[in-house]
């Protein structure tokens, strides 16, 4: 018997006005057309307060770009759920936010991506810096809980310090700073993003500082890079143990990659109840406890700590979801990590010259309105 | 980091409430939840911007019959660092 989830992360829309290059949406996007109805999310929202889910995560995409958000938030936090939305700001006035916080929206984490404007939308592909910033002190106003999420990656990571106090001065509850995670958009600009093992020491010892500095004022946490860690990140907690993901179109997903996972079927929300997809489907059941564990996973001490890493990392660098994570070094396919690692960090200077963006980056496009032949 | 003093005003973090009942109860914070039980959950609900942290004592001491300071020491290392992780201010 499998416990209940956690966390449901609702990726109400794929639509989004910013093109970030490592964006964590699959590169096959649902279409606005394939999108849920209101009444069928609510549906989803209650049926997760019954299942004993605590947070519900409402991502995208941009959520904002949903008209009917508040509504959402309305009828989530009417069933108890805690509710998080996760933006870009872009879509968000004064009175949106008054009335979202009135619908008992609890926390909203606000994503930056970096504290100098032309940097920042270079990498979200769109001017969207400049309305971030008057955005942070209408958030902070409002009273809701408020984080402030930063990815960083090989051109920001030389500035980190610049990046947290540039934060300090927004002033939020949290700061998340989340090191790049390689899938869909990211992988494909893996070349820009990965940094160099001094950024990361170099990393390390900044948010330290900061941590101890901003104590009490700015709680931070860290995601740090699994490439350069010794074993792998124990991915969502555990396949099928605390998470579940609604695609926009309704399909339930163990995490966010878990769409290129080859063979895997995944259940849709306008067919199945929930319970059923968490218990009973088979793309949650697939990877679930350690039964698909190879060796050295099977007879590793450490598979009760981090599972056996990612199964979506597994497929996408060593071609095999069952195999372990090549981001652990006890992994038989740690080679590839070590050859992006040896790149990383050979002698090519790490700040990127003055390029055009469009040519340097594949950035992440938008779904179509309707849906494309071969979709889903 | 200061301690909390004794006319402090303890409170829950934005973002941090509770959840559920009875054995269910738990407090849920961004991005995560916190099940407390005994003195911690004893001294946690009381942070309700209400109680000065000197009556937060005072409740526990006559609840739980231990000494003032050590009830007083143990609530105020709590309370501390329960701030740093943002789940309280004071």
């Amino acid at each position: 018997m499998s416990p209940s989830p956690l966390a449901l992360i609702a990726e109400i829309t794929h639509r989004c006005p910013l093109h970030c290059v490592y964006c964590s949406n699959p590169l096959q996007m649902a279409a606005a057309a394939s999108e849920l109805p209101t009444e069928d999310w609510i549906g989803v929202f209650q049926q997760a307060g019954k299942l004993g889910v605590l947070h519900l995560h409402l991502s995208g995409g941009e959520p904002l770009a949903r008209a009917d958000l508040t509504e959402m938030v309305a009828a989530a936090h009417a069933v108890g759920l805690y509710t998080n939305l996760i933006t870009s700001g872009i879509g968000l006035s004064e009175p949106r936010l008054d009335g979202l916080v009135q619908a008992g929206l609890d926390h909203i984490q606000l994503s930056f991506q970096d504290s100098r404007e032309q940097a920042a939308d270079s990498i979200a592909g769109t001017r969207a810096h400049a309305l971030k910033v008057q955005l942070a002190p209408l958030i902070k106003k409002s009273g809701v809980a408020f984080t402030i999420n930063l990815v960083v990656h090989r051109q920001n990571l030389d500035h980190l310090e610049e990046m947290i106090t540039f934060i300090e001065s927004l002033q939020p509850d949290r700061l998340e700073i989340a090191h790049t995670q390689y899938y869909g958009w990211a992988l494909k600009n893996r070349d820009r993003l990965l940094p160099s093992r001094q950024q990361v020491e170099d990393s390390m010892h900044v948010i330290a500082a900061a941590e101890q500095r901003l104590a009490g004022r700015i709680r931070i946490d860290a995601v740090p890079p699994d490439y350069y860690a010794r074993y792998p990140k124990p991915c969502m907690g555990g396949w099928g143990q605390r998470l579940m993901l609604i695609d926009p179109a309704g399909k339930a997903l163990p995490c966010h990659a878990a769409g290129v996972i080859p063979g895997l079927i995944f259940d849709n929300v306008r067919e199945r109840p929930l319970d059923w997809i968490w218990r009973e489907s088979f793309a949650f059941q697939k990877f679930r406890g350690e039964a698909w564990m190879p060796e050295p996973c099977r007879s590793c001490d450490r598979r009760t700590q981090d599972f056996g890493g990612c199964r979506c990392q597994a497929f996408l660098l060593a071609g095999d979801a069952s195999a372990t994570d090549p981001a652990c070094s006890l992994a038989p396919g740690h080679g590839v990590i070590e050859d992006e690692l040896l790149r990383a960090n050979s002698g090519a200077s790490s700040a990127m010259a003055v390029e055009d963006p469009k040519e340097v980056w594949d950035y992440r496009t938008n779904p179509g309105r309707t849906q494309q032949p071969g979709q889903h | 980091m200061p301690r909390p003093e004794d006319s402090s005003l303890p409170r829950l973090a934005p973002g941090c409430r509770w959840s559920g009942d009875g054995e269910n109860r738990m407090l849920l914070i961004p991005e995560g939840a916190m099940r407390v039980q005994g003195t911690g959950q004893a001294v946690l609900e009381f942070c309700d911007g209400q109680h000065t942290f000197q009556q937060i004592v005072d409740k526990l001491q006559s609840r739980y019959d231990a000494d003032a300071d050590k009830i007083r020491e143990d609530a105020a290392k709590f309370l501390e660092r329960l701030r740093e992780k943002r789940v309280v201010d004071f």
